[in-house]
């Protein structure tokens, strides 16, 4: 019996380029990025260390979305872009509730962060006494309803299934900046095993907040360099100081190809395989040798029953920060070592134009991977001017570059050492 | 169940953390009493202290960076790693998957809480000051995978789950997934329930539970260490037999959604619910009592001995029964506050001489 195919058929997207994947494919193929200066919301800009962010731009939201769900319940900032990521993915597939009663649903989101003006109400009157849950808890009714701390964190997988109207399993991924991918991976494994026919998998994070971005500021893993202004994520680059953050979500429909043939469904890419690893290493750092980043490639290869000279393109996790994008180069090389393919490798970092969404990474990632097996066009990594003398691989630095891209790879590397990599290839259609 | 179960998943050791102590305890013993909650005295609940990590399994000074939940599931997870050790497997053959509460702990630092409420108009510098250079990794409570990954040895395969009362499945079938399909030769499950604070009850309060309750929650956690052959010198061999899971938000589809959940998971051994000798499942769920109305089966379960364990439920149900029970067949069924269900046949074989020794 031949292996399931499955397949690609919905995207939807919500970035700082926009409320859709269209746009944001069309606005990074012409080398743009939404990363603009961003300061939090009752703090002085020049008061707080990070300077540059890619938030989401609310203007763009087109006239059809202003009437969602999202916006009418107490939902975390982060919960609303995903449920819109993933009905434009729905619409974009063109499901039918009928067609999704059995669909599973699955969702990654970052760790809830309880917001600071929240957290104030624990004070008690009397200066003298510390701040405590009970003193909160008499509060309640000050919390923000749309704040962390009233949502459960799987609150946006059971928005998406409680809209479709799916029966199907509803799960939500905590994996940190793998989680999408995990999600994506996830889905794929359930239809080949016959769990489920189709899936609507991805992911949705907001970090942008005092909160959050203290907590990655004093972790060192967020930029805080003013001479580049808007140019300073920049992978691979000699001068890479940490990541710029971003905000958004991103959804995929995908079903077996029998499935989406039969309903009339044109897909985007084929999902070959899907792999996973740990660096078990620190908890503060990758492995620098990129040991779990080769056992994650190396998995997702061996799933899609590919050999690594098969692959034309990785669509890398590519932080900015110096420890990853060393490690990430240095598995690569380990991996694709025979007869030095990867010197005929392309290799791009998104996050060089819309940040990074943290456990949303991976989802945005992945449809531009399929976009360049779609298309054979493959999205620049930006601002990589002076190239670190340890990251020596064809970044498609500056601009898009125009090649034929038949199998690619979509990396996403937690913190912490929890690796995923996603392997796609260019659809063709089956032979009668 | 999967059309690519070919390797049998067996449960080879379990280790449980909660009110009850940190051994299995049968789930008709003398319930605990539930004690009322310091932030909230008119809610009664079972809380645990969180327990110091085991001795030479983890590095020295984690414990200062662990919030309590963390703390219980690496404790659970460092108590299974010298049986993993002696199954001497590579690392890269090792999965860990983990199922992590909806619900994290607080966040927010309270030293900088409270030198902010003393210096309310130096706040940002009060906030850096005062919290943690990792706090954000306290933040990412999928971190827990990491401190586990890194103590047991585990570089294979990996997946974060954090489903509600469903995690625990989540992650149960994923590491089978890992071993049934050949990516990993053993794979350790992790799980803990979310820590009672105040977050537990406040999400309640703009979006109602699907599942009312009433709860009596219970901190804790539980890990299982799943593989492919039985464990050494065993009686008996405890081997996932299915599993299924599904959704519903809607009241009237429950019982509905339930009753396919258990069809399924009892469909690969070719199984109906009156062949299964043990049900656990918590028959004061008014839509899981729908289900065994007709089949004559005494509902089981341990909420009453260690409070609702939420995300380590399961786990901890599957702990007791490796540890405790006898029958043939034992289905789980969970039914969470969100509207996930989901259930796991348990198959348990008494083991002749030669397949005991045909084990490493």
């Amino acid at each position: 019996m031949s292996p399931t195919r499955i397949v690609i058929t919905g995207m939807g997207a919500v970035t700082g380029f926009g409320f859709e994947w269209q746009s944001m494919w069309q606005k990074m193929l012409a080398g743009e990025h939404c990363i603009r200066p961003w300061q939090p919301e009752g703090v002085e800009a020049s008061a707080f260390p990070l300077r540059y962010a890619a938030p989401v731009d609310m203007r763009l939201m087109p006239a059809h979305l202003q009437d969602h769900p999202a916006w009418g319940l107490s939902l975390e900032k982060r919960t609303r872009f995903g449920w819109i990521a993933a009905t434009q993915a729905i619409a974009d597939g063109g499901l039918s509730p009928e067609q999704l009663r059995g669909a599973a649903v699955l969702s990654a989101s970052g760790a809830p962060a309880h917001r600071l003006q929240d957290m104030l109400l624990s004070l008690p009157d009397n200066p003298a006494q510390a701040p405590s849950w009970a003193q909160l808890m008499t509060r309640q009714a000050q919390v923000d309803p749309d704040s962390s701390l009233c949502q459960s964190n799987d609150r946006l997988a059971r928005v998406i299934a409680d809209g479709i109207g799916s029966e199907g399993p509803v799960i939500n991924i905590s994996s940190a900046c793998a989680g999408a991918s995990q999600a994506i991976g996830n889905a794929f494994q359930m239809i080949r095993r016959g769990e489920v026919d189709v899936a609507i998998a991805g992911g949705a994070d907001s970090v942008l907040s005092l909160d959050t971005m203290t907590a990655l500021y004093l972790l060192g893993a967020a930029s805080s360099e003013q001479r580049w202004g808007t140019e300073l994520c920049r992978p691979f680059d000699r001068h890479r100081s940490g990541l710029i953050a971003g905000e958004g979500g991103g959804f995929v429909v995908l079903e077996t190809l029998e499935r989406a043939l039969a309903r009339g469904a044109t897909p985007y890419a084929e999902v070959l395989g899907f792999g996973s690893s740990l660096d078990a290493y620190k908890v503060t750092a990758p492995d620098p040798e990129g040991r779990g980043a080769v056992l994650a490639m190396q998995a997702a290869l061996t799933d899609a029953g590919l050999a690594p000279r098969q692959v034309d393109l990785i669509n890398a996790h590519g932080t900015s920060t110096p420890l990853n994008d060393a490690a990430e180069t240095l598995a690569i090389k380990t991996l694709f070592t025979e007869r030095e393919h990867y010197r005929r490798l392309l290799v791009t970092a998104n996050k060089s134009q819309f940040g990074h969404l943290i456990a949303a990474a991976g989802a945005p990632e992945f449809m531009l991977t399929a976009l360049a097996c779609r298309d054979d066009r493959v999205t620049p990594t930006l601002n990589l001017h002076d190239a670190d003398e340890q990251c020596d691989l064809d970044y498609c630095a500056h601009q898009a570059v125009k090649r034929k891209v038949d199998v690619a790879l979509s990396n996403s590397f937690g913190f912490g050492g929890l690796n995923t990599s996603l392997a796609l290839g260019k659809y063709r259609e089956p032979s009668r | 169940m999967t059309r690519s179960n070919s390797t049998a998943v067996y449960i080879t050791a379990a280790s449980v953390l909660n009110a009850a102590g940190t051994e299995c305890v049968s789930r008709d013993s003398q319930p605990q009493t539930a004690l009322p909650l310091d932030f909230d005295t008119a809610r009664l609940a079972h809380c645990v202290t969180a327990p110091a990590l085991p001795a030479g399994v983890y590095d020295r000074k984690l414990s200062r960076s662990l919030e309590p939940q963390g703390a219980r599931l690496l404790y659970c997870a460092g108590r299974l790693a010298e049986t993993l050790r002696r199954l001497e497997l590579p690392d890269e053959r090792i999965a860990l998957t983990a199922a992590i509460p909806e619900v994290d702990g607080p966040s927010s630092c309270w030293d900088a809480v409270q030198a902010i409420g003393e210096q309310p108009a130096d706040l940002l510098a009060q906030f850096f000051a005062h919290t943690p250079p990792l706090h954000a990794l306290m933040m990412l409570n999928s971190s827990v995978m990491a401190h586990a990954a890194e103590a047991l040895h585990c570089k294979g395969p990996m997946g974060g789950f954090c489903s509600q009362g469903n995690a625990g499945l989540d992650a149960l079938m994923e590491a089978a997934a890992h071993l049934s399909e050949g990516r990993a030769d053993a794979a350790v499950v992790v799980s803990s329930s979310p820590n009672i604070t105040p977050a537990l009850y406040l999400r309640d309060v703009t979006h109602p539970p699907v599942n009312p309750g009433p709860w009596i929650f219970g901190e804790g956690a539980a890990a299982l260490l799943l593989s492919t052959g039985p464990a050494k010198g065993a009686q008996s061999a405890l081997r996932i037999a299915g599993f299924a899971r599904g959704y519903s938000a809607q009241p009237e589809r429950g019982v509905a959604v339930g009753r396919d959940v258990i069809e399924r998971a009892l469909s690969n051994e070719k199984l109906c619910l009156s062949d299964v000798g043990q049900v656990v499942a918590d028959g004061q769920d008014p839509q899981i009592a729908a289900l065994f109305t007709s089949a004559g089966h005494a509902l089981e379960h341990s909420k009453a001995l260690v409070g609702d364990l939420g995300t380590s439920a399961l786990l901890t149900e599957i702990a007791a029964t490796w540890a405790l029970d006898s029958s043939p067949y034992t289905l789980l069924l969970e039914h969470s506050r969100g509207g996930h269900w989901g259930a796991v046949l348990l198959a348990r074989a008494l083991l002749d001489r030669e397949t005991m020794e045909s084990y490493p």
